[in-house]
């Protein structure tokens, strides 16, 4: 990353992402279903969305349809990955950098460093733990966590017994303890139903005392005022995430912009790599290609520059709860848009509507009907997959001519945050963000708000250029 | 203090001396060692001073720190976590940037000769190295200063092993495993990712024993690489029964039928997925009813299709210790499906008349 500092704070900042290992290279000429073993290798931290997003393109080229048991055992397998991503982020990335030696002389600095201190503080181990019981549930549903195989167009290659319905039951309700009593110190359906600023304030004041982390992190936030840090252009954008037993997403698909709801016009992405180490010009995934080209002129990252209808937009938890229209968030964006402190609070919000949603999802599984419905790969056929990894939309894009993959473009969700300049001049979420970020400030020294700035996106550096 | 030894680093984090002696006998248990081997385990602990493990990332995906991390047990994961308190790694340590590198300088300084170095990932040589840039270098030069000063470098994952994903044709990047650009013995550790218990396995060996374990021709730990899959899978009985599934969640494949005729390379790969398997113990990927696809193995990426079925004779015998017998279990493979083709069409008509209840018992076999 490279700053341009003025005046106490930054003045222009440049996203480079230095790792390029070449996805959309190798598949070519592929047979379209080992793009599943493929795909999910773009990320080991999100592979499930990756897969997910292969199986939907794959399924949408084939005219897969999946059967209910299937549609929910993957939605499980993916909330699994996203909640479990969510707080990964929150107890082993953001937090311990509050823990760190610039913020010694803080009041809370104690309270925080002992709670939150990388992998030494109390927090770390209790939060390993609970996860490892949690993702016992990717072991049933999934065989292996990262790059489960599972994953199929037309569903699940794994039939849930009835007695396995019982255990996944057992694991997703251990989980939500965890949340009820270490994360929120509260009921998930208290933390769900709150409907604006004003609740939250109320909510945190009786939570003094005995406080849950998301107290904590909300006095934090107040301390350091983390809702004046990491303000991009608040234009959002979701691809829709999870499928009710009815069919209707959980979350729904959507842009907000201008402090309105849009629908998404999906043939309005493209991608531009004016400053990309990429061959080409901007063109829309299902036509472009990716072919790097280490001596374009201007560039300055292997990233490309997805845009939508020529706007860069921000994805993530916080833009998913925004279209969807979760009162609270979208009271909080009203009040001082997106910043630091909204996209901390979304995720954690997001984690108690999906361990919520991830309880009816177990309970409507009917074990003895299928999980699965075959579908014929067809020679010739184009197929696209949307879907929400935990930090944003994710699409595969797949044209198979003659039974190989003849195009696949991948655009993940770190590649629109962290996407670089573009042919307008437009920077990227994050390069909006951190401009006007304070550098050394009495309340953050040495650059460390450049640093939560940067984490509050939970970037992904593998997915990014891919 | 004159020395650290593990055990002060355990004691300090807060481990308590029986829950370290119970650490010793489950390393026992994972290793293969007989519980009299427990008590020299927690006398090398106590008396041997800590091996520092540096931990660095090439291309890759992460998902070898992601099953590190997330070890099945969680006594031994916090245990080596402590142990080793990953003195640098770019992904779990508290610093970044320049400071992270900072303190890698650090750790080869005060440590020469001395530490472990864990590569997860692999140097890109195209473009002289700049598909992987890490703290302004291009990864290559950063791995070669690091395992100049090493005690043993451990290659994590099939990245760092065998090239992986971004080494399947055409290789854009002319990424290359480790072994081939460094001149220290490199132990290999190979998976997509690596079983947890393998990882912490093979550290908790070197450091309780000083040195690396048995390895076999390819240079993988024999007490974790020297059977296949196939060797101990749970449906083995169905693949000598010619039971065989025929499409995903079909009849078959709930009743725990043999995969490989969607394409398992259980009877080509060795690990020990099939007897350690994942997410504590819970499962592996037989399990979800979907084929082994041979992710321990070098160059499983460009053999064909994950899909095919296993039909190149010369596919087997990848492994040193198969030269001989990987033949011979080549024949009977081959053979025993020729077989059981036809006796598997006869076999399915039969369940397909099978009643349901039946059907509904069996669901549950698959957890076996």
């Amino acid at each position: 990353m490279q700053l341009d500092v003025g005046d106490g704070q930054v003045d222009a900042a440049w996203v480079n992402s230095p790792l390029y290992r070449g996805f959309e290279q190798i598949l070519l000429g592929k047979i379209p279903d080992d793009a599943l073993v493929y795909a999910p290798r773009v990320c080991g931290i999100c592979s499930v969305s990756q897969s997910v997003a292969a199986a939907f393109a794959l399924g949408d080229a084939y005219r897969a349809e999946t059967p209910p048991n299937g549609v929910l055992a993957l939605d499980l397998i993916h909330a699994a990955e996203n909640l479990i991503d969510h707080l990964t982020h929150f107890y082993l990335f953001f937090m311990p950098d509050f823990a760190r030696p610039e913020y010694t002389a803080q009041p809370w600095h104690a309270d925080i460093h002992a709670r939150f201190r990388a992998i030494e503080g109390s927090a770390a181990p209790e939060f390993l733990q609970a996860r490892t019981a949690f993702m016992h549930l990717m072991g049933l549903l999934a065989g292996k966590w990262p790059h489960s195989l599972a994953i199929q167009p037309g569903g699940c290659t794994r039939a849930v017994s009835a007695r396995e319905r019982l255990h996944l039951g057992n694991i997703v309700g251990a989980f939500r303890r965890f949340l009820e009593q270490r994360v929120f110190a509260a009921p998930l359906d208290e933390i769900v139903a709150l409907d604006g600023r004003d609740a939250l304030l109320h909510w945190q004041a009786a939570q003094a005392g005995q406080p849950g982390d998301l107290a904590r992190f909300l006095a934090l936030g107040e301390a350091l005022e983390l809702h004046t840090l990491g303000r991009a252009a608040d234009r959002f954008m979701s691809f829709g995430a999870y499928r009710e037993a009815d069919g209707a997403p959980l979350f729904a698909r959507g842009v907000w912009r201008d402090g309105g709801l849009d629908s998404l016009d999906v043939d309005g992405i493209a991608e531009d790599v004016s400053h990309s180490w990429m061959a080409g010009d901007t063109a829309p995934p299902r036509t472009a290609r990716t072919l790097p080209d280490p001596g374009r002129e201007g560039a300055y990252t292997w990233c490309k520059a997805p845009r939508l209808h020529g706007e860069a937009v921000e994805v993530g938890a916080l833009a998913r709860q925004l279209v969807d229209g979760h009162p609270l968030i979208r009271d909080l964006v009203a009040a001082t848009g997106g910043n630091v402190l909204t996209r901390v609070v979304a995720r954690l919000l997001e984690s108690a509507r999906i361990l919520l949603a991830m309880q009816r999802w177990t309970d409507a599984l009917i074990p003895g009907e299928p999980f699965h419905n075959p579908a014929a790969p067809l020679a010739d056929a184009e197929g696209i997959g949307l879907t929400e990894a935990a930090r944003g939309s994710l699409g595969h894009w797949v044209r198979i001519e003659g039974g190989r993959i003849r195009n696949y473009q991948i655009v993940s969700p770190t590649t629109w945050n962290f996407s670089p300049r573009d042919a307008a001049g437009q920077p990227g979420a994050l390069e909006q963000a951190l401009t006007g970020t304070p550098v050394d400030s009495p309340r953050h020294p040495r650059k460390i708000a450049v640093q939560h700035v940067v984490r509050s996106f939970d970037p992904c550096m593998v997915c990014t250029a891919h | 203090m004159a020395i650290e030894t593990f055990y002060d680093v355990m004691r300090r984090q807060g481990i308590s001396r029986r829950s370290f002696l119970k650490f010793c006998s489950l390393t026992a248990t994972t290793l293969g060692l007989s519980p009299a081997f427990v008590p020299k385990i927690a006398w090398a602990m106590e008396n041997t001073p800590r091996t520092p493990v540096l931990w660095m990332h090439g291309l890759e995906c992460t998902c070898c720190s992601e099953s590190f991390i997330r070890s099945g047990n969680p006594l031994a994961k916090d245990v080596i976590l402590s142990m080793i308190s990953l003195d640098y790694d770019d992904t779990l340590m508290a610093s970044a940037g320049f400071q992270a590198e900072a303190c890698m300088e650090e750790a080869i300084a005060k440590y020469k000769g001395n530490y472990i170095l864990a590569v997860e990932g692999n140097p890109p040589l195209n473009e002289d190295g700049m598909f992987c840039i890490t703290g302004g270098k291009p990864f290559i030069e950063k791995l070669r200063h690091a395992a100049k000063h090493a005690k043993h470098v451990i290659a994590w994952g099939a990245c760092a092993s065998w090239g992986c994903v971004q080494a399947a044709r055409p290789n854009p990047t002319r990424a290359t495993p480790i072994h081939k650009v460094l001149d220290n013995p490199v132990i290999k550790v190979p998976g997509c990712p690596p079983i947890a218990e393998v990882m912490t396995g093979v550290i908790t060996y070197m450091l309780t024993f000083g040195h690396p374990p048995e390895l076999d021709r390819q240079g993988r730990p024999k007490m974790f690489y020297g059977q296949r899959n196939h060797d101990k899978c749970y449906r083995r009985a169905h693949f000598d029964a010619g039971e065989f599934v025929e499409s995903w969640d079909d009849q078959g494949a709930r009743e725990g039928y043999c995969l490989y005729k969607m394409g398992c390379k259980g009877p080509t790969t060795y690990n020990a997925c099939s007897t350690i398997r994942w997410n504590g113990d819970t499962s592996w990927p037989v399990h979800s009813g979907h084929g082994c696809f041979g992710c321990s193995e070098n160059g499983f990426w460009d053999k064909g299709s994950f899909y095919d079925r296993l039909t190149d004779i010369h596919a087997f015998g990848i492994d040193a210790n198969a030269n001989q017998i990987g033949g011979t279990a080549a024949a009977v493979v081959g053979g025993g499906v020729a077989a059981h083709a036809a006796v598997t069409a006869v076999v399915r008509a039969r369940r397909n008349s099978k009643n349901k209840k039946q059907h509904d018992d069996h669901s549950g076999d698959n957890n076996a």
